[in-house]
C-alpha cells in the first residue's frame, strides 16, 4: 500500500549534481539521473491534491499527478506515454523549465515540505522509457495524405508536428540550422542540456515520420510561395532573435557582446560545429560582467566560468526576490562563483577603444507598476565604475519577423509579433487561413514549455481547418 | 399546469401551490397507534373510553396546526358496536337484516354534490345486490375542530346496508384460495349458512366502484364499509374526538375491540380522509418502498385473478397512487382479502420479516417467505401496524423493528397495545403479561375464540399451509456460475478505445473509482464536496446518470447502516414470470434466483443459453441508425419488447454493446425506463424481467438508477472489459483477473446496499422500480416517456440534447485521434469539468484574506460572482432597473455579521488549531461557529474558543449535559452535503488522546456514526428529541439540519411542527471529511431547489413565522448571500470558505489524516509546523463577504438583509449559454407559489415553545432547585404517566448549569416515581440525579446520561415474571457516557446503543444490542436479540444465555466471546458477581437474586463480549477519566438572551 505520509518522510531529494569545481570543467549536464527507486520514491511523495496547483501552473498542463503516481508505481511506459499526451519535449521541459516558478512552485508540498521534485522525474520518464526501448505509439494513426510545411524545428515547430504525425498529418520542418532544437540547440548551453538529447528527440520524431530538411532559410534558399503552393498548410514557428538594448552608452564598444551569439559561439565549439576559429567568443582569463537577470543571463555566467574566466560578475536592477530567472539557476551559478550585483542598474559602459568597466547605479524598489511588478528607482549620486573586461548583453529578444510576411497578407501586431490567436476559430491561424503560427513569434520572448504549447495548439487548429 | 397534469389528485388543496416546487406527494406522516380488545369478544363502553383515553396520551406524537387546535388527524377504528347500531336504527325507524353494514361516509358540503354521492353509493349497493336500510347525519359538535379543519369539514353519515336474505350472486363462492386460512366467521342465519366473506366482497366492489365513478368531489369518501367494523376519525386533537363525536360518548356505544390512531403529519394541510384508521389498518412509521410498491401493484394487478371477484376491473386499480403510504398499504391489505387471501398470510407477505440472512430461522418458515418474496415486494420502513377485521385484533412490526409497541394483557382479558406503554391506569396489580413486539413479528387476539396467537403461533399455522420447502426444492433453478476468465475474452484493444470513449470513461474514472472497486472490493472515499456543475448546467457531456439525484432518508423515516446491520439487507434477485398471488402452486416456486443483480460474465451468458422457455430470451439492440430521432427510436424498443413479450419471451435483454459507426447508442437507462412503463401499462411487465448489458454501468450510482427504474439485473461488459485492460496492462496488480472481478462486483454490491439504505430499505426488490430519484434538469417529454413519475422540476435536457450529446460522442469515439478523456469530474483537470473551488479560486481567497485587502478579495469575489454557469443561481442575475441607495443607508456590517454561521465540522475532522481559530473568529464577529459531532473541550466552554452552536449527530459523541448546557444553538444533524443518509467512521489511527478523551472513546480505536439517529426514526421522534433538548436547556435554541431533495420543504414543515427553532437547508455540494465518492456526487439536490421550496411551503402552511431558516452549501461571495437571502434564507452557512481562508488548499484529502495545510489533519507535526491559519483571516473573510453584501444590498435600494429575504421579484432568470440551459424553466424558484404577500417572509417570534409545557419536570425544578443550587442533596416523590416526557432532563439541566456533569455526584437528590414514565427517562442524566421509577418506562431511558443513577423495577404488587417482562423501551442509553441503569425486567432493541462509558444491567434486550458502543459495561440477565455487538469498538457486556444460542445472534465481525467460569477468568466473575449484587439492591430483582443464589453454577452459562481489538485482562482496568467529568464548565451566561434574538 502506498504510504500517505511519504510526503513527510522521505525528503525532497533532487537527483545528484556534479560538485561546482568539478562542473565548471565541464560542459556537461550538472544534474545526475534518478534510479527507478529514487524516481518511485520522490514521485511517491506527491499527494494528490484535489486542486493539482503544479498542472494548473504548467503552460502545457501536464498531467503531472497522474505520472507521477504512475512511477511511484514502477509502470515507466504508461508515464511515458502519458507525458507525451500534453508535452512533446518533456524532457527537454523537464531540464530547462524553471519549475521552480511553475509546477514545483505551485506544489502544495512547496510550503514546507520541499516540492515534489517533478522536473527530475519528466526528465527521468523519457529519458528512461526511451533507453529501455519505448517509442511513441503509433500504431493506431492512419495517414491522411496532407502534408504541412514547418518552419522553424525549434520547440513550437517540434509541437506542431509531432501533433500533426500522430494524426496522421505529414509534417515537414524547415530549419536553417544544420540541427533541429532552434535555440534549445544553439541558445541553452549544454550542462543544462546536452546535446544528445535533441538528437535522440531528432531520432524519435524521424521514426515518427516527421521529416526535416535542414541547413535551408526559407525565403532564401526556398521561397516561401512554393511551400504555400505544395502544402495544404504551413506553420511559422521561427522564434525571436532580436537582441534588445541597453540603449546606453559604451554599447559598441569592443568587448561588448550579445548573449545570443555568445552563446552559440560556445555551443558550436562544444557540438564541433565551428566554421571558423575566429566566430569563437572566448572569455579566458577575463573579467566578464554580465548584464541581466533572466535565465540567458545565467547561461552567459555559468558559459563563461567554464570558459575559464578570471571573474563574472552578474548585474541586475532588481533584487534577487524579484528577478525574472529560475531559482535554481541562480543558485547553481553562485555555487560556480558567479558574483551577483543586486540593484543596480548600468548606466555606460567606460572604456576607449575596448571595454574598461561599467559605469553602475544603485537601484532601490519603488511601488509596482501596472503589470504587478516592482520599479526600480535609481538613488542619485549612487553611481560607481567597475572595472571589467568583457561585457554580455543579456536583456531579452524581440520578435524578429521575416520581411516576407507582410507579401502573404499576415498581420503583424505594433510590437511586431505575428497574430495568431490561440481562440480563434481555428486556433492560431493568421489573417492568412492557410498559414498558422505560434511560440515565441506570436508571444514575443517566452518559454519553452510555453512555445512547445502553441505548436501543439496549432497543430490541434490545423488538423480542425484540414477537417482531419 | 404542469403540477396537476402530474399529479391527478382528487384533494381541495391540491391548488394551494400553483407553481413552485411543491408536490403533494412530498407528503409524510408518522404517528401514535394502538388498539385495545376484549380477547373474549365483550363488548363494553369502558373500552370505547379507554380507547379514547390511550389514544389522548399519545397526543404529544402528533402535531397541532397553528390555530391551537387542528390535529392531523385522529382516529378510532371499532368491531362494530352491534347493540349501539340496532339502536340507532330502531330509533330511525330502519329495517335492518339479520346481517347488515354500516358504511361511514363523508360527503360534500354543497348538498347536491353530495346528493350525488349518496345516489352514486347506493346504485352500485344495489347493483350488488345490496339494499340500503338507510342514512344516519352522524351527530358532530364542529367547536371540536380549529379554523383549519372547519375549512374542509365535510357533512358526515352513516349508512345501513342489509344483505339479502339469500346470497345474492349465483355462485357465491365459498371460502378463498386457501382453504386451510382461518375461517372468516360465518353467521349461523335459520339453518342457511351466511357467508360474511361474500358479503364483504360486495361491499368492496360496491365501494371500489363508487369510488371511481364519484369524480370531482374531492371531499366524498367512505371512512369505513363493512359488516364488521367502522371507523369514527377526524381532524381533531384525541382529547376532542368525543367531543366532536357525540356517539362515542353514548354509553349504549359498545364494542369488544378499537384500533386507535393519532397522525403526524409534515404539512398543516390535514386532510379529513388521510386521519387513520383506514378500512383495516392504521400504521405507525413510514413505508420508504411506496413508489415501487404502488408501481408493481400496477404492474401486478392484470396478474390477480380470482373467481372470487369475478370482474377485476371493476375493483382495479387497487392501490391508490396518491394520499399516503399507509392508505396504499391498506389498499392493498383489502384487496387481498378480498382475493381470499387470509389477513395473516396478506401481512406476512406485505411486511415479511428479514429472512434472507437470520440463521437462526426455522427452514420451513424461511421456504414460506422464499416462497412468497417472487409475487410481492417487501412494503418496507419503518412500520408499526396495528389492525382488525373485527375479529382478530393484530399488531405487525416491520423488519427493523424501528416502531415501538408495547402490550399489557390485565387481568380481565384485555390487550392493548400501543407505541407507548401505560396509555391507561390500569392497576399494577391486575396486570397478568407486558411485552413488547420484536423485530418482523405479528402477534394477534382472536376476539372469536379468546385466543391469543405468539408470532410463533401464526409462523407455524402459515409454513404447515404448503409444502413450499418442498415446492422451491423441485421448481427453483439458481444462476451460479463460478467466475471464469474464459468466459469473456478480451475486448480488442482498438475497440475498447472507442468503447471507452463513446461511454465516457475517463483515465479518472478508470483510476479512482474501477480501479479502487477492483482492488479493494470497496467503494472509493474521497473528501470536500462536489464543485462541479449540475449535469444540466456542464458543458460537457454527461452521462445520463448524472441528472439523477439519489432520495435519502430523514426525519420521516431512517435510513439503515447496511454494514451493521447487515441482517436485514438482500439483494436477492427473481427471474421469470410471476404468477396469480391467489393461487397457490408448486408451480408458483419457479424462478431463477441470483443473488445479486450484477451479472457477472459467467452468469449472463448462462442466462443467455439456458434454452428453456420459461426463461426466453430476446435481445434489442440500443443502437439505432442516426436517422431518426431519439425519441423514435426509444418507442421502437418498447414497441419491440413489447412484442417479444406478447410472443412468450421472459428475459429481455437491452443491450448497447453493438456499437457501429453509423449509429448512436440509446442511453440505456432511458430505454429500460421507457420499456418498465411501457409493460407496466399494459399489464405485461410482471411477465417480463429487463435485463441491460450496458457500457453506461461503472459505478453504483449507475447501477442503482438502472434498477431503480425496473432492471432486473445488469451486465456491465464495459467495466468488466476496462478491468481486463488494466489487468493487462499492469494498472492492476497482485490479483488475478477472476478476483478482480469477484473484486469489483463486491464493492458494486456493496455500493448499492449503502445506496438502497440510504432510503431506509432493505431489500433490492422493494427498490427496483422504486424511482427514488430526482431529475435534475431533464425536460418533461424525456421524464414523461421514461421516468414517468419522477420528480423533475426545472425542465431542461430534452431528447434532442441527449441526442445531440451522443452524437457528438460518437464523433469523438471514432475519431481515432481524439483521446480517451482525462477526467475532472472528480479533481481539477485543465480543460474539463468547471469546479467551483479551481486553483485561482482558491488561490485569490488566500492572498484576500492574508492581506486583508478588500480589493484583493473583489477580485476573488469576480473570479466567483462572473464564473462560467456553474450552479442555478448563476442563472438568476439582479434586475438592472432598480433605483439604487446609498451604502451608507444600508445597514452596517455589523448587523449583517450575525446572520453568518460558520458550518458543522467536528474536531476530528478538523485540527484543534483550525476548529479554535473559527470558533474565535466566529465569536468575535458576532457570528456562531458550530462545534460538529465531536465533542468539545469544556476548557473552551466560556471562553471566546467555545462553540455557540453544539452539534447532536447521529454518533452522540461527547453529547453530555454540560455540553448541552454552554451552547446557544443545539444543532440536530439529520443530513450533510455531501453524504446524506449515511454514516461516518473515523478511523483508530485518527483518534489520538485529545480526541478519544473528547469523545469518551480510547485511543486507537475507530470510531463509527451510525447513518440514523436511533432515536429519530420517525418526525414524532425528532419532536421528542427537540422535547429532550428543550428540557435540559431551555435557552437554547433548537436547530434541524437537513440536506435538499425533492421534498425538503414538507419535511421542513413537520419539522416546525416539532417545535424547531432554526432549520439548515444544505445543498448537494456541502463538503465532507471523509464520504464514498459516489455519496459526493450523486445524493442530495441543489439548495436553490430545497430551500426555495422549503420558504414556499412554510409560507403556505403559516409556518414560516416561526423558525429561521439557514442555508449553506458553497456559498462564498456576498452575490451568494444576496440570492440565498431572495430565495428565502435569514442565515447562512459557510464551511469550505472559512477553511480556505484558514489555509485549506482544498486537496481532498481530509480522509487521509495527511492535510498538508494542517487544516484538516490530527497529525502532530502537520499541525505545529505547517498550519498558518489565524482568527484573523476568517474574519477578514466574513467582513468581505458582509461588505460586498451591503454593496449589493445598495445595489438593490435595500437597507436590511430582512427586508430582502423573499424578494424574488428583485431576480431574473437569464437564458443561459447552452441549449440545455436555455431549456431550463426557472419560474418555479422565482415563484411565490400563490402565497399572499402579507404572510411571513422570516421568523417573526423568539422561539418555537413546544405545546407540551412539561408542568411536573417544572414541578420537579422548582421543589429541587434550592437543593441542586445548594448541593444539599435531599429525596423527593412523585407519580408519573407516560406524558410525562424526558423526566429528569431539566434537573440535569440545572445541575449541569451550576455544577458541570459530575460536579454534584457527591450530593445526590435522590427522586422516588411511581407509574409508567414517558419517552426519555433520564435523558442526559447528571452525576448526583438518581431516579427510582416503580412502574416501567418507554423508549430512550438514560440516553446521554452523563452521571447519576436509574432504577426501574416493577410494581411490587405486580404478579408477572420480571424477566419475561418488558420493562423499558427501544434505544435506551444511546450516546450515554457515563451512570448506572438498572432496570428489572426487558429492554428493547438496540440497547446501549452507542454507549460510551455508562453500566447497565437488565434482564433480557432486544437486537441489536450494544450496537457502536465504545465503552461501559452491560449485563443482561438473560436473552439478547440478533446481532449483538455490531460494530462495537469498546466497552464489554455479559449475556446470560441459558439455552445456549447466544453464539448464534451475536455479530462476530468486531467482538470476541469468552468464558468467565475458566481459570484466570475468576476477577471478571467477581466483577459479574459484585455488578448484580448492585442490581439486586436497587431493583429487588428476584431474578437477579436467583442468579446469585446459584452463581456458582449460573457463571459457566454467562458469555463476556468484548471488542476484538481491547485485551481481556485489561478490561477490568482503570476506569476512563474524562476530561469532560474532571472539568466544571462555565455557563454562558450571556447565551440566553443572545439566542433571543431575531436573527
Amino acid at each position: 500500500m502506498a504510504n500517505n505520509f511519504q510526503f513527510l518522510d522521505i525528503p525532497r531529494q533532487d537527483p545528484n549534481k556534479t560538485p561546482a569545481d568539478e562542473r565548471i570543467h565541464q560542459f556537461k549536464e550538472i544534474y545526475g539521473q534518478f534510479n527507478p527507486t529514487a524516481a518511485g520514491d520522490q514521485a511517491g511523495r506527491c499527494i494528490a491534491c484535489g486542486n493539482p496547483y503544479c498542472e494548473w501552473k504548467c503552460p502545457v498542463h501536464n498531467y503531472i499527478p497522474n505520472w507521477l503516481k504512475l512511477i511511484a508505481e514502477g509502470r515507466l511506459f504508461e508515464a511515458a506515454e502519458l507525458s507525451h499526451k500534453t508535452n512533446s519535449l518533456p524532457e527537454v521541459c523537464g531540464r530547462v523549465c524553471p519549475q521552480d516558478r511553475l509546477c514545483e512552485g505551485a506544489c502544495t508540498l512547496n510550503d514546507g515540505f520541499g516540492a515534489v521534485t517533478i522536473g527530475s522525474i519528466e526528465k527521468y520518464i523519457t529519458d528512461e522509457a526511451v533507453k529501455q526501448g519505448w517509442r511513441p505509439d503509433m500504431s493506431g494513426v492512419v495517414a491522411t495524405g496532407k502534408r504541412v510545411a514547418i518552419i522553424g524545428a525549434g520547440p513550437a515547430g517540434l509541437g506542431c508536428a509531432d501533433i500533426l504525425t500522430r494524426n496522421g498529418v505529414k509534417a515537414i520542418v524547415f530549419d536553417r540550422y544544420e540541427e533541429i532544437g532552434g535555440l534549445l540547440t544553439f541558445g541553452i548551453p549544454p550542462f543544462k542540456l546536452e546535446k544528445e538529447v535533441i538528437k535522440t528527440r531528432r531520432r524519435l520524431m524521424e521514426e515518427m515520420g516527421v521529416e526535416f530538411v535542414l541547413n535551408t532559410n526559407i525565403g532564401k534558399d526556398i521561397p516561401f510561395q512554393k511551400l504555400l503552393a505544395e502544402y495544404d498548410a504551413v506553420f511559422l514557428g521561427m522564434g525571436t532573435y532580436t537582441y534588445m538594448k541597453g540603449n546606453f552608452p559604451g554599447e559598441d564598444l569592443p568587448g561588448v557582446y550579445d548573449a545570443l551569439p555568445y552563446l552559440i559561439s560556445n555551443v558550436n565549439r562544444v557540438l564541433g560545429l565551428e566554421r571558423r576559429p575566429a566566430d569563437f567568443i572566448d572569455m579566458q582569463g577575463q573579467r566578464v560582467m554580465v548584464l541581466g537577470g533572466g535565465d540567458t543571463a545565467m547561461d552567459c555566467n555559468r558559459t563563461a566560468i567554464r570558459q575559464g574566466a578570471a571573474s563574472v560578475s552578474c548585474v541586475y536592477r532588481r533584487d534577487e526576490a524579484n528577478m525574472p530567472g529560475s531559482r535554481r539557476e541562480v543558485a547553481n551559478a553562485k555555487e560556480e562563483g558567479v558574483q551577483f550585483v543586486w540593484n543596480s542598474q548600468p548606466v555606460e559602459i567606460i572604456g576607449t577603444d575596448k571595454v574598461e568597466g561599467v559605469k553602475l547605479v544603485t537601484t532601490v524598489l519603488g511601488p509596482p507598476d501596472a503589470r504587478g511588478r516592482r520599479v526600480p528607482e535609481i538613488i542619485p549620486g549612487s553611481a560607481e565604475i567597475i572595472p571589467a573586461d568583457r561585457v554580455i548583453i543579456a536583456f531579452g529578444f524581440r520578435p524578429s519577423p521575416a520581411a516576407w510576411l507582410a507579401e502573404f497578407n499576415v498581420q503583424l501586431d505594433t510590437q511586431g509579433r505575428v497574430q495568431a490567436p490561440a481562440n480563434g476559430t481555428f486556433k492560431h491561424q493568421t489573417s492568412n487561413p492557410k498559414i498558422f503560427s505560434g511560440g515565441d513569434m506570436v508571444r514575443g520572448s517566452d518559454l519553452v514549455v510555453t512555445a512547445v504549447f502553441e505548436g501543439r495548439e496549432a497543430a490541434q487548429g490545423i488538423l480542425d481547418y484540414l477537417e482531419v | 399546469m404542469r403540477l396537476s397534469r402530474r399529479n391527478r389528485i382528487p384533494v381541495n388543496n391540491i391548488d394551494k401551490l400553483p407553481s413552485g416546487l411543491y408536490r403533494p406527494s412530498f407528503e409524510r406522516d408518522n404517528c401514535g397507534f394502538g388498539l385495545i380488545a376484549q380477547m373474549d369478544g365483550k363488548a363494553s363502553h369502558w373500552l370505547v373510553k379507554t380507547a379514547i383515553g390511550s389514544l389522548g396520551c399519545l397526543t404529544h406524537r402528533g402535531a397541532i396546526a397553528p390555530d391551537g387546535k387542528t390535529g392531523d388527524g385522529c382516529g378510532l377504528l371499532f368491531k362494530k358496536p352491534d347493540d349501539f347500531l340496532r339502536t340507532l336504527a330502531q330509533e330511525l325507524g330502519f329495517t335492518l337484516a339479520d346481517h347488515y353494514a354500516v358504511g361511514m361516509v363523508f360527503l360534500h358540503q354543497d348538498p347536491s354534490l353530495a346528493d350525488a354521492a349518496r345516489k352514486q353509493l347506493e346504485h352500485q349497493l344495489d347493483r350488488e345486490g345490496l339494499t340500503v336500510a338507510g342514512w344516519r347525519r352522524v351527530p358532530t359538535d364542529s367547536s371540536a375542530c380549529g379554523s383549519e379543519a372547519l375549512k374542509s369539514l365535510p357533512v358526515i353519515e352513516q349508512i345501513f346496508v342489509n344483505a339479502p336474505e339469500k346470497s345474492p350472486l349465483p355462485p357465491f363462492v365459498k371460502g378463498g384460495g386457501e382453504s386451510s386460512s382461518p375461517p372468516l366467521s360465518k353467521g349461523e342465519r335459520g339453518g342457511e349458512i351466511f357467508d360474511e366473506a361474500s358479503f364483504q366482497r360486495h361491499l368492496y366492489i360496491a365501494r371500489r366502484r363508487t369510488e371511481k365513478a364519484v369524480k370531482n368531489d374531492a371531499t366524498f369518501y367512505i371512512v369505513s364499509l363493512s359488516a364488521t367494523v367502522i371507523a369514527y376519525k377526524g381532524l381533531v386533537m384525541p382529547a376532542n374526538l368525543p367531543v366532536f363525536y357525540p356517539d362515542l360518548q353514548d354509553e349504549r356505544f359498545a364494542s369488544a375491540l378499537c384500533v386507535y390512531h393519532q397522525r403526524f403529519s409534515t404539512n398543516t394541510w390535514p386532510q379529513w380522509r388521510l386521519a387513520q384508521p383506514f378500512r383495516y389498518l392504521a400504521h405507525n412509521g413510514e413505508i420508504n418502498t411506496i413508489q415501487g410498491n404502488r408501481y408493481w401493484s400496477m404492474a401486478r394487478s392484470q396478474k390477480f385473478a380470482t373467481p372470487l371477484i369475478p370482474n377485476m376491473d371493476d375493483v382495479r386499480p387497487l392501490v391508490s397512487m396518491t394520499g399516503s403510504d399507509s392508505l396504499s398499504l391498506d389498499n392493498m391489505l383489502e384487496a387481498l382479502l378480498a382475493g381470499g387471501v387470509d389477513l395473516f398470510h396478506a401481512m406476512r407477505l406485505l411486511i415479511p420479516p428479514a429472512w434472507q440472512n437470520d440463521k437462526t430461522l426455522d427452514p420451513e418458515l424461511r421456504a414460506f417467505y422464499e416462497y412468497n418474496s417472487m409475487h410481492m415486494e417487501p412494503w418496507d420502513g419503518p412500520a408499526g401496524i396495528v389492525l382488525s377485521d373485527g375479529r382478530y385484533a393484530v399488531c405487525a412490526m416491520d423488519r427493523n423493528g424501528l416502531r415501538p409497541a408495547r402490550y399489557v394483557i390485565t387481568r380481565d382479558r384485555h390487550i392493548t397495545l400501543a407505541s407507548e406503554t401505560g396509555v391507561y391506569d390500569y392497576a399494577p396489580g391486575d396486570v397478568v403479561a407486558k411485552g413488547r413486539l420484536k423485530p418482523g413479528q405479528m402477534i394477534a387476539a382472536d376476539t372469536q375464540t379468546g385466543q391469543l396467537l405468539l408470532p410463533d403461533d401464526i409462523d407455524n399455522q402459515l409454513k404447515a399451509r404448503h409444502p413450499y420447502r418442498a415446492w422451491l426444492k423441485q421448481y427453483t433453478k439458481q444462476l451460479t456460475a463460478p467466475e471464469n476468465p474464459a468466459v469473456e475474452p478480451d475486448m480488442d484493444e482498438a475497440a475498447l478505445f472507442v468503447q471507452q470513449k463513446l461511454f465516457q470513461v475517463s483515465f479518472e474514472e478508470r483510476d479512482q473509482i474501477l480501479r479502487v472497486l477492483a482492488e479493494s472490493g470497496q467503494e472509493a472515499v474521497g473528501s470536500m464536496g462536489d464543485d462541479t456543475p449540475m449535469a444540466v448546467l456542464s458543458r460537457q457531456h454527461r452521462p445520463l446518470a448524472d441528472y439523477f439525484r439519489q432520495q435519502f432518508a430523514q426525519v420521516t423515516n431512517p435510513p439503515i447502516d447496511p454494514l451493521r446491520e447487515a441482517i436485514v439487507m438482500s439483494l436477492n434477485t427473481c427471474l421469470g414470470r410471476e404468477r396469480n398471488l391467489f393461487d397457490s402452486d408448486s408451480t408458483h416456486a419457479a424462478r431463477l434466483t441470483i443473488d445479486s443483480p450484477v451479472l457477472s460474465e459467467g452468469q449472463f451468458q448462462q442466462l443467455l443459453n439456458l434454452n428453456d422457455p420459461d426463461y426466453a430470451v430476446q435481445c434489442i439492440d440500443l443502437n439505432y441508425t442516426g436517422t431518426g430521432s431519439l425519441q423514435a427510436a426509444v418507442e421502437q424498443v418498447c414497441a419491440n419488447a413489447e412484442a417479444a413479450v406478447r410472443s412468450g419471451k421472459v428475459i429481455i435483454v437491452l443491450s448497447d454493446r453493438a456499437i457501429t459507426k453509423e449509429s448512436l447508442a440509446i442511453p440505456a437507462l432511458l430505454a429500460v425506463g421507457a420499456v418498465h412503463h411501457r409493460l407496466i401499462r399494459l399489464g405485461l411487465r410482471c411477465d417480463a424481467n429487463i435485463v441491460v448489458e450496458t457500457g453506461t454501468a461503472r459505478d453504483p450510482h449507475h447501477f442503482a438508477v438502472l434498477i431503480g427504474y425496473g432492471a432486473t439485473a445488469v451486465y456491465p461488459y464495459l467495466a468488466y472489459a476496462c478491468l481486463r485492460d488494466m489487468v493487462r496492462t499492469g494498472e492492476i496488480t497482485g490479483q488475478d483477473i477472476a478476483k478482480v472481478l469477484a473484486n469489483y462486483r463486491k464493492g458494486i454490491d456493496k455500493g448499492l446496499y449503502k445506496i438502497i439504505s440510504k432510503m431506509g430499505i432493505s431489500t433490492i426488490a422493494s427498490y427496483r422500480g422504486a424511482q427514488l430519484f430526482e431529475a435534475v434538469g431533464l425536460h418533461d417529454e424525456v421524464v414523461d416517456l421514461c421516468f414517468t413519475g419522477t420528480t423533475s422540476r426545472l425542465q431542461g435536457t430534452n431528447f434532442a440534447d441527449l441526442e445531440d450529446d451522443q452524437r457528438q460522442l460518437a464523433r469523438l469515439a471514432w475519431s481515432p485521434r481524439k483521446p480517451l478523456q482525462q477526467g475532472g469530474q472528480l479533481k481539477y483537470v485543465h480543460g474539463g469539468e468547471y469546479h467551483c473551488y479551481n486553483p485561482d479560486v482558491v488561490q485569490t481567497l488566500q492572498v484576500a484574506v492574508k492581506s486583508g485587502d478588500y480589493k484583493t478579495y473583489l477580485q476573488f469575489a469576480e473570479l466567483v460572482n462572473t464564473r462560467p454557469i456553474a450552479t442555478l443561481r448563476d442563472m438568476l442575475v439582479l434586475r438592472d432597473n432598480i433605483k439604487p441607495i446609498a451604502v451608507d443607508e444600508v445597514e452596517p456590517i455589523e448587523a449583517i455579521l450575525p446572520r453568518f454561521d460558520s458550518a458543522g465540522m467536528s474536531l476530528g475532522a478538523l485540527s484543534p488549531e483550525a476548529h479554535e481559530a473559527l470558533a474565535v473568529a466566529m465569536n468575535r464577529l458576532g457570528g456562531r461557529s458550530n462545534s460538529g459531532e465531536g465533542g468539545e473541550d469544556p476548557r473552551r466552554y466560556g471562553t471566546e474558543k467555545t462553540s455557540k452552536i453544539k452539534q447532536v449527530a447521529a454518533g452522540r459523541f461527547g453529547v453530555t449535559p454540560a455540553y448541552l448546557i454552554n451552547a446557544e444553538v443545539l444543532q440536530i444533524k439529520i443530513a450533510q452535503g455531501a453524504k446524506p443518509g449515511e454514516g461516518g467512521q473515523l478511523p483508530g489511527e485518527k483518534v489520538n488522546q485529545m480526541i478519544a478523551e473528547l469523545r469518551y472513546a480510547r485511543p486507537g480505536v475507530s470510531l463509527i456514526s451510525p447513518p440514523p439517529h436511533h432515536d429519530i426514526y420517525s418526525i414524532e421522534d425528532l419532536a421528542q428529541l427537540i422535547f429532550d433538548l428543550k428540557q435540559i436547556n431551555p435557552q437554547a435554541l433548537v436547530s434541524v439540519k437537513l440536506v435538499a431533495e425533492a421534498g425538503v420543504g414538507t419535511v421542513a414543515a413537520g419539522v416546525a411542527k416539532a417545535y424547531a427553532d432554526l432549520i439548515t437547508i444544505s445543498g448537494y455540494d456541502g463538503g465532507t471529511g471523509a464520504s464514498p465518492l459516489t455519496s459526493v456526487k450523486y445524493a442530495g439536490s441543489p439548495w436553490e431547489l430545497g430551500l426555495t421550496e422549503t420558504h414556499q411551503t412554510m409560507r403556505a402552511n403559516d409556518l414560516r413565522g416561526r423558525v429561521r431558516l439557514q442555508t449553506d452549501g458553497g456559498l462564498k461571495t456576498g452575490y451568494d448571500v444576496i440570492k440565498a437571502a431572495i430565495l428565502g434564507a435569514e442565515s447562512f452557512g459557510f464551511g469550505t470558505g472559512p477553511m480556505v481562508a484558514l489555509g485549506c488548499k482544498y486537496l481532498r484529502i481530509c480522509h487521509l489524516n495527511t492535510c498538508a495545510t494542517g487544516v484538516a489533519t490530527q497529525h502532530d507535526g502537520l499541525r505545529k509546523d505547517h498550519f498558518i491559519g489565524l482568527p484573523e483571516m476568517v474574519e477578514n473573510y466574513f467582513k468581505f463577504v458582509a461588505r460586498e453584501t451591503r454593496e449589493w444590498l445598495a445595489k438593490l435600494g435595500v437597507k436590511t438583509l430582512a427586508e430582502l429575504i423573499g424578494r424574488t421579484d428583485l431576480l431574473q432568470a437569464i437564458s443561459g449559454d447552452t441549449a440545455k440551459q436555455q431549456r431550463l424553466d426557472l419560474a418555479p424558484i422565482l415563484s411565490d407559489a400563490g402565497v399572499p404577500k402579507d404572510k411571513p417572509q422570516y421568523c417573526t417570534q423568539a422561539r418555537n415553545e413546544p405545546f407540551d409545557k412539561g408542568e411536573l419536570a417544572e414541578q420537579m425544578v422548582s421543589d429541587m432547585l434550592d437543593a441542586i443550587t445548594h448541593q444539599r442533596g435531599g429525596s423527593f416523590n412523585y407519580r408519573v404517566r407516560n406524558v410525562n416526557r424526558s423526566i429528569g432532563a431539566r434537573l440535569s439541566g440545572e445541575i449541569a448549569r451550576r455544577h458541570g456533569n459530575q460536579g454534584m455526584a457527591g450530593a445526590p437528590i435522590s427522586v422516588h416515581l411511581k407509574g409508567t414514565a414517558g419517552q426519555s427517562f433520564g435523558v442526559w442524566n447528571a452525576g448526583g440525579l438518581y431516579m427510582h421509577l416503580e412502574g416501567d418506562a418507554n423508549d430512550y431511558v438514560g440516553k446521554g446520561m452523563a452521571g447519576g443513577k436509574l432504577a426501574i423495577y416493577p410494581p411490587r404488587e405486580s404478579h408477572f415474571k420480571s424477566n419475561e417482562t418488558a420493562i423499558i423501551g427501544n434505544t435506551c442509553l444511546y450516546g450515554a457516557t457515563g451512570g448506572k441503569l438498572f432496570a428489572a425486567g426487558l429492554a428493547g432493541e438496540r440497547f446501549a446503543v452507542r454507549n460510551s462509558g455508562s453500566t447497565a444491567v437488565v434482564e433480557g434486550i432486544g437486537d441489536h444490542g450494544c450496537e457502536y458502543m465504545t465503552d461501559g459495561i452491560v449485563v443482561v440477565l438473560g436473552a439478547a436479540g440478533l446481532n449483538f455487538g455490531a460494530g462495537m469498538t469498546g466497552g464489554f457486556a455479559f449475556v446470560l444465555d441459558l439455552d445456549n444460542t447466544f453464539s448464534e445472534r451475536y455479530n462476530p465481525e468486531l467482538v470476541d466471546l469468552h468464558r468467565i467460569h475458566t481459570p484466570g477468568m475468576e476477577q471478571h466473575a467477581a466483577y459479574l458477581r459484585n455488578l448484580i449484587q448492585d442490581y439486586v439492591d436497587e431493583t429487588g430483582s428476584q431474578w437477579g437474586q436467583v442468579i446469585l443464589d446459584d452463581f456458582a453454577t449460573v457463571a459457566d452459562k454467562f458469555w463476556l463480549i468484548k471488542a476484538k481489538a481491547a485485551k481481556l485482562e485489561h478490561l477490568l482496568g482503570a476506569p476512563r477519566v474524562s476530561i469532560h467529568d474532571l472539568i466544571t464548565p462555565v455557563y454562558v451566561a450571556a447565551a440566553s438572551a443572545a439566542a433571543a434574538e431575531v436573527r
